[in-house]
């Protein structure tokens, strides 16, 4: 039997197959699960009696039955001739709306196992997309528009998927004779507006997948300008010239550019790195970066809020080698007075950048996992009247138990034993081992209880995903969830930089100099050396990465440094610092604009190492707390130091 | 395990029934088969430890052998009210998935077309000693168990109960995980801290409201517009995580919700503000018939007004017993879970952790008198509004935030638990208005352990180091002293 797990280990190498990670439209009926397929049909009549009956299952769009039909189809490249024709046949024959899903069949095939595919393909695909596209609705026809501009660069070599003639003669069908770039005479506004969204879609993946991909970022910016600009209406002259700049840039991407956020293979979802739990990740009371302490990286709010007209030009030359002059196109544009100078920029950058923040589409596992529960949960007639639920009907433990095979020994919570529910449980196991390992780490060392989370923070959910929850970025966020996300990721990467300790020193105590909190130094086995974690080397001093990204922001180093001899104290007396877990992922503004009563607020909520309270002391002695402090992750003194140099006097 | 233990075997649909004295402790293990506590699924071959007079159940669907410790009340029923509670489940269960179908746009079939799309929204009452808790964490612990991904809110409107944080608070909480069962000290699961734990219900993030009495008669006017705070909140919330609203809400509510002897109004107009502030579309009556038809007559119309059955295993409790898991509670919101296991267990866990984990070390302070402002809401003690001759008005309102002054003997400050408020969101000075105080959710508690009046400084138990500098604490009529 074919399954879906056999298939499941394949890489789908290519990096255009839209359906898989575009946009959930394509996917929102999730099918039953793929038919089971008998294993060996070394008949050829057989075997296209078989692919045909498969193919009639193709009903609706859907991954599994697509993916099974590519593997068949790869498996039995001998027949690609056979193939080709149920596919052909089975496109014309079928109502209306279940040729698309078809067409996505013959996409996938093609880009996947390109040959002989494309080759045998191309024979009819031109006849055979127009009368498609003739016959279909407005919605399927834009769909069809998308594809088709995905098979220009559709070929493993980023060529025409099925030759340039096969190509230029579906797109002048569509779109009428300009189409083509060679040969221009009318191309028509809506022409260019497809494209057009298809290289921003492709740049907002690019920028999901990539978050400091600033050239991706400015081009989304500069497209949707774009958009404006041709919706409201642009020569001819300049159709062609957005046109030709469109095509180079996509072509750009496809060469340059991106494996897409998730191999399509994976079962569980195109959830970009920057959108996965923050790198501390079971701690869920203390997300140990709140947004507010790094000033230094622009959040999404400031980005927003500098109208593109001033940020473009001086960005646009760092944007990459492939030439792409976008910004020049536009202010060409603009000059001839299409576009007012502040008119729609800062809404079309705004806009953009929502759009990006945005998580992928939950992923089709999870639907249909949740859809085979709801069809089974409906089964069951329960009333809620008094009298319908005493009845007996012990219906419950089939959901309790036989949809639940898999167990955590560990702790009792089941999981289904599905694919979907494998990855879940392993994300599950994983948050045991990590809980376990911090456990050990702490021996000793006093707990105590966290402060209760505010308002803002429990209304946005933002401290708990980090418990093997399993719904990693499933759910709407909104935009400050998304601005603490990509803090959270920054803050990972400072602290995945290190110093490698000096020879001999390895002994020798050293502290930061702006929060004092001594180094933990650690093996790293690749390199086989010595290192500091989230250390940077900077004028012959090491500091910790987030402590001097966050001076470096305020100025605070320079003060520091100056002060330092003065004020080089030990802190090996100080009572252990621990964080506030309520308070710690706070508004993003907080710390840029410490007012007075702020920067009070800020030293209440960090437990002061100078002891601003006399007489505070731990009822619980910490035995060793230098061993576990900096593997929690930033010393907390740092926030004080901030605060303090904020209040005092200068 | 040696020579104290023994094994039951259990019928499918039959629970194992204890009750621990004061000091004692129990150890259940699973040895094979599938078995519950309060909807909790049991692991096998791990050790389960129970204390501080836990009143519990090990319930099994499907028959198992559990090995424990001798408690002193134990017994073994055969009727218990699950099978109704698991049908209720189903329902909910029903209205989740189609408010997630709602949600998604996903096809709905023919059949189902008219069936309404709104997710539970479940308020739960109930007389004294009917089991209400329990209903509300079994309903809850069977949607975490679901695979769904539901996290549905728990509100706990009993300012009597404590839930997550200390008796006379109110609360509300996502709740990801099962909520084991170990103490009475932390019925619903436990509050974050700062140590690891394996349960994400051992680590929940309430928002915490202070009430500051254990009965709804003493401020009914402070309770209703707490409930009324967090049902905004939840509204907040659900404007942001559209699929989080599909798990739906269960409200726990005080027995004087059910039946008042004297405060018939106030006990309308809070079951009002409920029903108002969470949008509640069920109302479960656990036992109680001539409620269940008070209810119908008001509610019926427009929204499911169910009675369901009590379980027999309910204990009856006395004030003392209810004091005694204050100071549990309380003692657990400081110090975390000390259980010492029974004899002849070494390693065991309790509410699903390992019990090195949940000894917590809360700090001691001395703060300036003026450190911290400390008010109470509403007079000390306050006869009721009607008691008051007519024409009379009050001196003190009932929600008018007082100063409590330190220095001041009488201020009844010493060994008080207060809450700490958080701070506002808006510091902007025009935006500040008088009845803040009681609009504001609460960080923590705090417990004045000394006072010095001549050197005007105060001891103060806090759960973790922090300074209070500017804060502001509200008392209540808590007292705690370890």
């Amino acid at each position: 039997m074919y399954s879906q797990q056999q298939y499941g280990v394949q890489p789908f190498p290519h990096q255009q197959a839209p359906y898989f990670h575009q946009q959930p439209p394509y996917y929102q009926q999730p099918p039953p699960p793929p038919p089971p397929v008998a294993v060996y049909q070394p008949d050829p009549v057989s075997f296209r009696r078989d692919y045909t009956n498969h193919l009639a299952e193709l009903k609706v769009n859907s991954r599994p039955i697509i993916q099974n039909l590519s593997m068949i189809a790869q498996e039995f490249s001998r027949f690609a001739d056979i193939v080709a024709q149920c596919i052909e046949s089975h496109i014309r024959r079928v109502p209306q709306w279940m040729k698309l899903p078809a067409f996505y069949l013959l996409d996938a095939i093609s880009k996947n196992v390109y040959e002989p595919y494309a080759r045998h393909f191309s024979a009819f695909v031109v006849p055979l997309f127009l009368e498609t596209y003739g016959q279909v609705d407005e919605q399927t026809r834009s769909k069809m528009e998308e594809m088709l501009l995905t098979w220009r660069t559709g070929s493993p070599t980023s060529t025409f998927l099925f030759g340039p003639g096969s190509q230029n003669a579906i797109e002048r069908g569509v779109w009428g004779d300009g189409a083509s770039a060679s040969n221009s005479n009318l191309i028509s506004t809506a022409q260019v507006l497809t494209e057009l969204e298809f290289t921003l879609s492709q740049k907002e993946r690019a920028f999901q997948t990539n978050p400091y991909d600033t050239t991706s970022q400015n081009h989304i910016i500069v497209l949707h300008q774009l958009r404006k600009l041709v919706e409201a209406g642009v020569s001819q002259d300049e159709l062609q010239q957005i046109l030709t700049q469109l095509r180079s840039l996509a072509r750009a991407a496809a060469t340059t550019v991106v494996q897409p956020p998730v191999p399509v293979t994976t079962p569980v979802p195109a959830t970009p790195a920057s959108w996965s739990a923050p790198a501390q990740p079971s701690y869920p009371v203390q997300p140990s970066f709140p947004p507010s302490a790094s000033p230094m990286y622009p959040t999404y709010d400031t980005v927003k809020a500098e109208p593109p007209t001033t940020v473009l030009p001086s960005v646009a030359p760092s944007a990459s080698g492939s030439s792409i002059d976008l910004v020049g196109l536009l202010s060409t544009l603009k000059k001839r007075g299409y576009v007012p100078e502040n008119g729609t920029p800062l809404g079309a950058g705004t806009s953009s950048l929502e759009d990006v923040s945005k998580p992928e589409s939950p992923p089709d596992l999870e639907r249909e996992s949740s859809r085979s529960y709801r069809d089974a949960i409906l089964l069951h007639d329960v009333r809620l009247t008094t009298m319908d639920i005493t009845r007996n009907r012990p219906g419950i433990v089939e959901f309790l138990y036989d949809r639940l095979a898999a167990q955590c020994k560990q702790c009792g919570i089941r999981f289904p034993d599905t694919t979907f529910g494998k990855k879940h449980m392993e994300g599950h196991l994983d948050m045991h081992f990590q809980q376990n390992r911090k456990a050990n780490q702490n021996v000793g060392r006093g707990h105590s209880r966290s402060w209760f989370v505010g308002l803002e923070d429990w209304v946005h959910d933002l401290a708990v995903d980090v418990k093997g929850k399993g719904r990693e970025g499933a759910r709407p966020l909104n935009a400050k969830a998304a601005a603490a996300a990509a803090n959270a990721q920054r803050d990972a990467d400072l602290r995945a930089q290190y110093v490698v300790v000096p020879r001999g020193e390895e002994a020798k105590p050293v502290a930061c100099p702006i929060c004092k909190e001594p180094f933990k130094s650690e093996f790293l086995e690749d390199d086989e050396e010595w290192v500091w974690r989230n250390a940077v080397l900077k004028d012959e001093r090491v500091y910790h990465a987030t402590c001097h990204a966050e001076a470096a922001q305020s100025g605070l180093a320079l003060r520091l440094r100056s002060d330092l001899a003065a004020s080089l104290r030990s802190h090996s007396s100080t009572p252990e610092i621990r964080p506030v877990g309520s308070g710690a992922v706070a508004a993003p503004q907080v710390l840029t604009g410490l007012k007075s009563s702020d920067a009070s607020l800020r030293a209440s909520l960090s437990p002061s190492p100078e002891s601003k309270l006399t007489g505070t002391k731990r009822k619980v002695e910490d035995t060793d707390r230098t061993v576990s402090d900096e593997a929690e992750g930033t010393p907390r003194a740092k926030k004080l130091a901030l605060a303090q140099a904020d209040q005092s006097p200068q | 395990m040696e020579g104290e233990s023994k094994e039951w075997t259990l019928d499918p649909e039959t629970e194992y029934r204890f009750e621990l004295d004061p000091g004692e402790s129990l150890a259940v293990k699973l040895i094979h088969g599938h078995a519950e506590v309060f909807g909790a699924e049991l692991a096998a071959n791990h050790p389960y430890l129970f204390g501080q007079e836990c009143k519990a159940a090990v319930f099994t669907w499907r028959g198992c052998t559990i090995e424990m410790s001798h408690p002193s009340t134990e017994y073994v029923s055969e009727e218990t009210p699950m099978a109704a509670y698991a049908n209720l489940h189903i329902a909910f269960e029903q209205m989740r998935v189609r408010a997630l179908r709602d949600l998604r746009g996903s096809p709905v079939p023919e059949y189902e077309r008219d069936k309404p799309t709104d997710p539970p929204r479940v308020l739960v009452l109930g007389p004294e000693n009917s089991g209400k808790t329990t209903v509300c964490k079994i309903l809850i612990n069977y949607a975490v168990r679901a695979g769904q991904g539901w996290s549905p809110l728990l509100i706990n409107a009993d300012p009597a109960e404590g839930g997550w944080a200390a008796p006379g608070a109110i609360s509300v909480a996502p709740v990801h995980s099962p909520l084991a069962t170990c103490s009475p000290g932390s019925p619903l699961g436990t509050a974050a801290t700062s140590a690891p734990t394996a349960l994400s219900s051992n680590a929940l993030l309430p928002l915490a409201y202070w009430y500051g009495h254990s009965e709804t008669k003493r401020n009914p006017l402070l309770l209703e517009r707490i409930v009324r705070n967090i049902g905004e909140n939840i509204n907040d919330k659900y404007q942001v995580d559209l699929q989080g609203r599909t798990a739906g809400l269960i409200v726990d509510t005080p027995a004087s919700f059910a039946s008042g002897h004297r405060s018939n109004d106030d006990r309308q107009r809070l079951i009002r503000a409920c029903v108002d502030a969470f949008k509640i579309n069920t109302i479960l009556v656990v036992g109680h018939e001539k409620l269940n038809v008070e209810l119908n007559r008001n509610y019926g119309s427009h929204l499911t007004v169910v009675k369901i059955p009590k379980s027999g295993g309910v204990v009856e409790l006395d004030h003392l017993y209810r004091e005694r898991v204050h100071n549990y509670q309380l003692h657990t919101y400081f110090y975390g879970q000390r259980v010492p296991p029974p004899a002849g267990i070494s390693s065991a866990s309790l509410g699903g952790e390992t019990l090195s984990d949940i000894i917590l070390s809360p700090s001691s302070t001395i703060i300036n008198f003026g450190d911290l402002s400390i008010f109470r809401i509403g007079a000390e003690s306050m006869a009721p509004s009607s008691a008051l001759p007519i024409g009379a008005a009050r001196v003190v309102s009932e929600t008018q935030a007082v100063p409590v002054d330190p220095a001041a003997s009488g201020s009844g400050l010493l060994n008080a638990v207060l809450a700490v408020l958080a701070q506002p969101a808006n510091t902007d000075e025009a935006e500040r208005y008088d009845e803040e105080i009681l609009d504001l959710p609460i960080m923590g508690f705090i417990v004045v352990t000394n006072i010095d009046i001549p050197l005007r400084k105060m001891t103060i138990l806090a759960p973790n180091q922090g300074s209070f500098v500017g804060r502001t604490a509200v008392i209540g009529s808590f007292e705690w002293q370890e």
